[in-house]
């Protein structure tokens, strides 16, 4: 049963106070530097509305949403409200607090830090950072929250929504090396992971797991290429145990919870992405694959190609992905198949959009997804029923800005 | 029609009565004269002014500086180096900073305060009119149009 917050949250937000802290002081002192400004305030934020053609699943963001939209338009699944504060210390020391209001795992727009952290250059081509840090999944930026930064209403779902990992308490380098003109850049990470996965109506806590892995990457003039490598060792197991002693006798339920055990198993995460960005096009293609050392999920592989072409201020695109796992052979019962049935994903979808920068810092957005999947595809979704086809069509419309 | 009529007149008036040198004048990148840079590919400079590298060959910071959103020349530099619009621009660089990598370079009002960085620091890098880069700086690339 995973434990609710006893990882000792008292101690990391002692030390996002403490940084919260330095930062004020650093307004205080510094806001009136007469060179570059030392402090500097921004935010970003997304108005969204999504609606789906089924009522037999709703559709989310990514997992670390509970419930998500139907038939119904929705503003949960895409509005995001974010701040953050930079504070440059010296031209080595940089400071940086995040703060983003979103819907999260408790059904709740509770804001949450999701960078805070300190960043050392000792040369300029060299990057350390120690604190609350991003996790870089998506090619384009290490947030995937920052609407107004990209294309698509949401990074590609079949890519992105196994991936609801998006901070570590941690440390990670970067290091870029000029190759006559390409740079190859360079990044290792190493931290604890935080936060909770919703699951039904329960929470699966992923504090204190740990999430290790690093990128490699090569630009080569408008072309921009990643390989990158994450794993993730799970902390806590599912929390199922209840679900399992409520359908099976005590022995066979022990047996199946150390079956089902994600405690101590590690999720293996490998990707490659070419970006191709020059003049009005903007090309994306990424390949993934995880692999899932425990029998409670599936092994999978995902992907996606996605091309816009800007006319004037508007952006059409259009894309196409697909996720697909694979069903694992043996389950102890017919109580531990339905769990672990929940894990399976089989599925396409056709992405067509626009993006229209209606101001220098608002764009408004409007895309479909059709999903064409197989009826057992049900692992990105929430509340799925008995009627569930495995095909909807799903339509977002956005307004995004920063200021 | 209204706004065409109005770009029209616009554009008489600019040829009328601007030198023409100033309407057509020729963009290139300077760097500060001791900054040891003699010339940059096209490559180079993108990376530069994305801040995707931080340094010149020779080791020294590579600190460019840019223009505010109404200064012609910003527009007239992107779209010649890379063929994009602002907004363009603009979201890499919020890309950028709410990923916590990179901070964008200093906006100057003027292609005189930006030349002014320029010549301040010993990695300056900035886009002026040729007519403007005198002793104090180099010109390592010209923009093609």
């Amino acid at each position: 049963m995973a434990s609710g917050n006893n990882s000792k949250p008292g101690l990391i937000h002692r030390v996002f106070s403490c940084l919260a802290g330095a930062l004020l002081i650093g307004l205080a002192q510094h806001s009136f530097a007469d060179d570059e400004p030392a402090f500097m305030l921004q935010g970003f934020g997304t108005l969204g509305a999504a609606r789906t053609t089924s009522n037999e699943v709703e559709f989310v963001r990514d997992l670390s949403q509970p419930r998500g939209a139907r038939q119904n338009w929705d503003a949960r699944v895409d509005s995001i409200l974010g701040v953050q504060a930079n504070w440059r210390v010296n031209p080595q020391l940089e400071a940086v607090v995040q703060v983003v209001s979103r819907y999260r795992y408790d059904r709740t727009f509770t804001p949450e830090f999701s960078w805070a952290y300190l960043k050392y250059e000792p040369s300029p081509n060299l990057s350390l950072r120690a604190g609350r840090l991003g996790t870089e999944f998506f090619m384009m930026a290490d947030s995937r929250l920052v609407g107004y930064s990209f294309l698509t209403v949401r990074p590609p779902g079949d890519f992105f929504w196994s991936l609801p990992f998006y901070n570590i308490d941690g440390a990670d380098a970067a290091l870029t090396v000029p190759i006559g003109d390409h740079l190859l850049r360079g990044k290792l990470f190493y931290g604890i992971s935080n936060g909770q996965i919703a699951l039904a109506q329960k929470q699966w806590n992923i504090d204190g797991s740990v999430m290790a892995g690093g990128y490699i990457d090569y630009q080569a003039g408008a072309w921009l290429f990643r390989a990158s490598y994450a794993n993730l060792r799970f902390k806590h197991d599912l929390p199922i145990e209840d679900v399992l002693q409520s359908y099976l006798p005590q022995p066979l339920a022990m047996q199946a919870a150390a079956y089902l055990a994600t405690g101590n198993t590690r999720s293996h995460y490998y990707s490659l992405g070419a970006i191709y960005d020059s003049g009005p096009w903007q090309l994306q293609l990424m390949l993934n694959h995880c692999d899932q050392g425990s029998n409670a999920f599936e092994s999978s592989d995902a992907g996606y190609v996605l091309a816009g072409y800007r006319i004037a201020s508007v952006t059409p695109f259009v894309g196409y992905s697909w996720a697909s796992s694979e069903a694992r052979e043996n389950a102890l019962n017919p109580v531990v198949a339905t769990i672990m049935a929940d894990a399976h994903v089989d599925q396409k979808t056709t992405i067509v959009g626009a993006r229209w920068d209606l101001l220098s810092n608002i764009a408004l957005k409007a895309q479909w997804d059709g999903i064409r999947g197989e009826p057992t595809s049900i692992f990105p979704y929430r509340q799925e029923r008995a009627g569930w086809s495995g095909k909807m069509d799903v339509f977002s419309l956005t307004m995004d800005f920063v200021f | 029609m209204g706004l065409k009529r109005i770009r029209y007149l616009l554009f008489v008036g600019m040829v009328l009565f601007l030198p023409s040198a100033q309407v057509w004048a020729e963009l290139v990148v300077v760097v500060n004269a001791r900054s040891g840079v003699a010339v940059m590919s096209r490559n180079e400079v993108i990376n530069i002014f994305f801040g995707r590298n931080r340094q010149f060959f020779n080791g020294i910071e590579a600190q460019p500086v840019d223009l505010v959103d109404s200064h012609p020349d910003r527009g007239r530099f992107y779209s010649a180096l890379v063929g994009k619009d602002l907004a363009d621009i603009n979201a890499y660089w919020s890309r950028q900073v709410f990923s916590g990598r990179l901070q964008s370079p200093p906006k100057m009002r003027t292609s005189e305060e930006a030349l002014k960085w320029i010549v301040s620091q010993p990695g300056g890098i900035g886009f002026i009119e040729l007519a403007k880069a005198d002793a104090r700086v180099r010109v390592v690339y010209e923009l093609q149009h």
